[in-house]
């Protein structure tokens, strides 16, 4: 796909997803009816608030969903596909090359009883025609390094579909590439990372080289589910100037899932603020800072501290978020918004364009 | 009814209420059959610092700096290895057990986590009648459940939460119950360690502003330890911030983000994401991680990741020592917008 056709054709498209899970309360109506455009080489923030159903969403997009959640509704639409018309070895295989995710916390999504030269090399191993071709190539003089064994992602030749490569020479590509990938997230000392057990490596090393695992396919669409919450201060301003570093050599399309506006702000293209299973305002960075439509974004905004400009009181949202087995009719926000109208308490808002490139769901913008 | 006895906010101002002299908490690692103890994690190593009544210090570092034992071991909850804590004139760590008692009637402490920190079986009215209880706050039953009442009111909640269980209330509701039982016992002081990092934004906004309330209304002093920068900001009057330990700094808070002396601080600062995407920083990002405890560098704990570390900090340790508006345990002066050394300490 070029670039200008690009621009107008999302690679990601939510259609009006809704999603519940059985509970033995009830049914929880986690996502109801939620509408996301992710466009190519973008970074879109999914922000909210705990329980809002930002996780859920990405589980979604990727298939990962727990065995209780089932969708009610909608479509999930990647490069024109289906996501949820797909049979589990199709999901497998667009989990294997064209999606990636990285979760919160790296130290349980890493094994801990195997080195991370195991961990990283099952990701690459996975390839094993790639590999084959690589050792091929290299065997006739050409350099492989991780730029050349990406591009043959989806080389077919069928040369050398006979030629046979030994098992410890696939093994000792795998390794070489595992260094260079290493060496793209920035891990000092990859040697010894490689080494190491998961528990003898820091919390950002350890989320460096989830990204890097991650990343090792250059996958079309990159899912980070909160991947800076679980860090340091210092820790996470790497990761995210990492991510801003990667983004110009790596040409993928981010879906930044984060509860902080601050994250949001400092990485993101866009941002979708959602709220209680909706996607209730969508519109670019800056304007969503500085020109919030819906009244929830407005108050979240009031509620973070500002160093830069600090208040004595912080306004914060009254009531809480709202149950989501009996959720409240028509507009989810409306016990809490102090401009709830009549028709607020019936109807559910859409998603409208108020400005360019700017959507909220909302009816005082009817 | 008055929950307080003693202490009005404006005539105590400038006053000691906490002093901590050269405190050290180290725990031992211990080996092999006979667990010997072959070494030590330096959790908190030679900490000296005052809090003064009426005023909120933040305490602020990364994981790993020792804030979180330094609160704990205000109230005696981790044993101090060494160094010296007094409170209304009580050495602490040399406390008895009923000297303690009285001490943690003084001083409470608020916790991370509402979700731990609560008995899940016990309703928020027994919650709230064993701290009474304890401490002899009251007299009869009818008392007690006046005064539960009365402290529902105080942190927001109502009658109505007297008898659920914690897994009834959200996360904020759960963090005012633990508020409230720490203000049962007519506490001056408390220690509040994170006490809003697991609640979401619009929560912890108006935890934030409780805390702020109760301050001025029952004149009680705060020690907040917390990682989140912008939340210590909202906070303080003054800012501790700590690395691998130790305090590296400390001053009122426009000094500590403003004009920070030490370059830790400094490093911390420029790393805080602001939620303004109108301002793009040119970075100068701190590479690597906090060192292990178990084995702290030579000299200056900082100065393997300090881009000004000359062969002084990696030999000598600097102390804290007095700045323009506060005090600085660095060996040098540095102007970071120019990013040049421009003066030393000599001892």
């Amino acid at each position: 796909m070029d670039k200008k056709q690009g621009e107008h054709q999302p690679i990601l498209e939510i259609k009006n997803l809704k999603l519940n899970f059985h509970t033995y309360l009830g049914e929880v109506k986690a996502l109801n009816g939620v509408n996301l455009k992710l466009y190519p080489e973008e970074v879109l923030a999914l922000v909210g608030e705990s329980g809002c159903g930002k996780s859920v969403t990405a589980l979604a997009i990727i298939g990962l969903l727990p065995e209780n959640a089932h969708i009610t509704e909608g479509e999930i639409l990647f490069k024109g596909e289906n996501l949820l018309k797909k049979s589990k070895e199709e999901m497998r295989k667009f989990r294997m090359t064209e999606c990636a995710i990285v979760f919160q916390d790296p130290a349980t999504y890493l094994n801990p009883v195997l080195k991370m030269e195991t961990q990283l090399k099952e990701v690459i191993l996975l390839h094993k025609e790639d590999l084959k071709r690589a050792v091929i190539a290299e065997e006739k003089g050409e350099k492989i390094g991780y730029e050349e064994f990406l591009a043959m992602k989806n080389v077919v030749d069928k040369q050398n579909k006979n030629y046979k490569v030994s098992q410890k020479k696939i093994n000792e590509m795998a390794e070489k590439l595992i260094l260079d990938i290493l060496k793209l997230v920035k891990l000092p000392d990859p040697q010894r990372i490689l080494k190491s057990y998961p528990h003898e490596l820091s919390g950002g090393m350890k989320q460096r080289t989830m990204i890097a695992m991650a990343l090792a396919r250059r996958p079309s669409l990159f899912l980070a589910d909160e991947i800076t919450t679980a860090l340091d201060v210092t820790i996470q301003a790497q990761i995210l100037y990492l991510l801003k570093e990667l983004r110009k050599k790596i040409a993928t399309s981010t879906l930044m899932i984060t509860h902080d506006l601050s994250v949001a702000a400092e990485i993101a293209d866009r941002i979708a603020v959602m709220y209680a299973g909706n996607v209730v305002e969508v519109g670019p960075t800056r304007a969503i800072f500085k020109e919030p439509f819906h009244p929830y974004t407005q108050m979240l905004l009031k509620a973070i501290p500002n160093i830069r400009n600090p208040t004595t009181r912080l306004e914060s949202i009254p009531g809480t978020v709202p149950e989501m087995i009996n959720p409240p009719p028509g507009c989810r926000f409306n016990p809490r918004c102090s401009f709830a109208m009549d028709v607020c308490r019936k109807d559910k808002p859409e998603l409208k364009e108020v400005k360019m490139g700017h959507e909220v769901a909302c009816h005082l913008y009817e | 009814m008055k929950l307080h006895a003693t202490y009005t906010n404006e005539s105590s101002k400038n006053e000691e209420l906490l002093r901590v002299k050269d405190l050290k908490v180290w725990f031992p690692i211990k080996s092999g059959v006979i667990q010997r103890t072959i070494g030590y994690v330096k959790a908190v190593d030679g900490i000296t610092f005052n809090v003064l009544k009426g005023e909120t210090l933040g305490i602020v570092g990364e994981s790993g700096s020792g804030k979180t034992t330094l609160g704990k071991s205000i109230l005696k909850l981790v044993k101090p290895t060494s160094g010296e804590i007094y409170f209304e004139g009580i050495n602490i760590v040399k406390a008895r057990r009923s000297e303690m008692k009285m001490v943690r009637r003084r001083i409470q402490m608020i916790f991370q986590d509402p979700y731990a920190s609560l008995d899940p079986r016990q309703t928020v009215s027994s919650i709230l009648f064993e701290a009474m209880k304890i401490h002899g706050i009251v007299k009869s039953k009818t008392e007690a459940i006046e005064r539960a009442i009365k402290l529902l009111e105080i942190v927001g909640l109502s009658e109505e939460h007297l008898y659920r269980f914690p897994h009834e209330l959200s996360g904020g509701q759960r963090q005012r119950i633990a508020i409230a039982r720490a203000l049962a016992v007519n506490p001056i002081f408390l220690v509040l360690d994170e006490p809003t990092s697991f609640l979401d934004v619009s929560v912890q906004a108006s935890v934030l502003n409780l805390l702020k309330d109760l301050q001025r209304q029952l004149g009680l002093t705060y020690m907040f330890i917390t990682h989140n920068l912008a939340v210590v900001h909202h906070m303080s009057d003054r800012v501790a911030v700590m690395y691998l330990g130790k305090i590296v700094e400390i001053a009122d808070k426009d000094s500590i983000f403003r004009d920070p002396k030490h370059p830790y601080t400094f490093q911390l600062m420029e790393a805080i994401p602001l939620p303004d995407p109108e301002v793009k920083k040119e970075r100068v990002l701190l590479e690597g991680d906090v060192p292990s405890p178990m084995n702290v560098p030579s000299g200056c704990r900082f100065h393997p990741r300090c881009r000004y570390a000359t062969q002084r900090c990696r030999e000598v340790e600097p102390q804290l020592g007095v700045r323009s508006n506060g005090l600085v345990a660095c060996h040098y002066e540095i102007d970071f917008s120019s990013d040049k050394i421009v003066g030393e300490v000599v001892v």
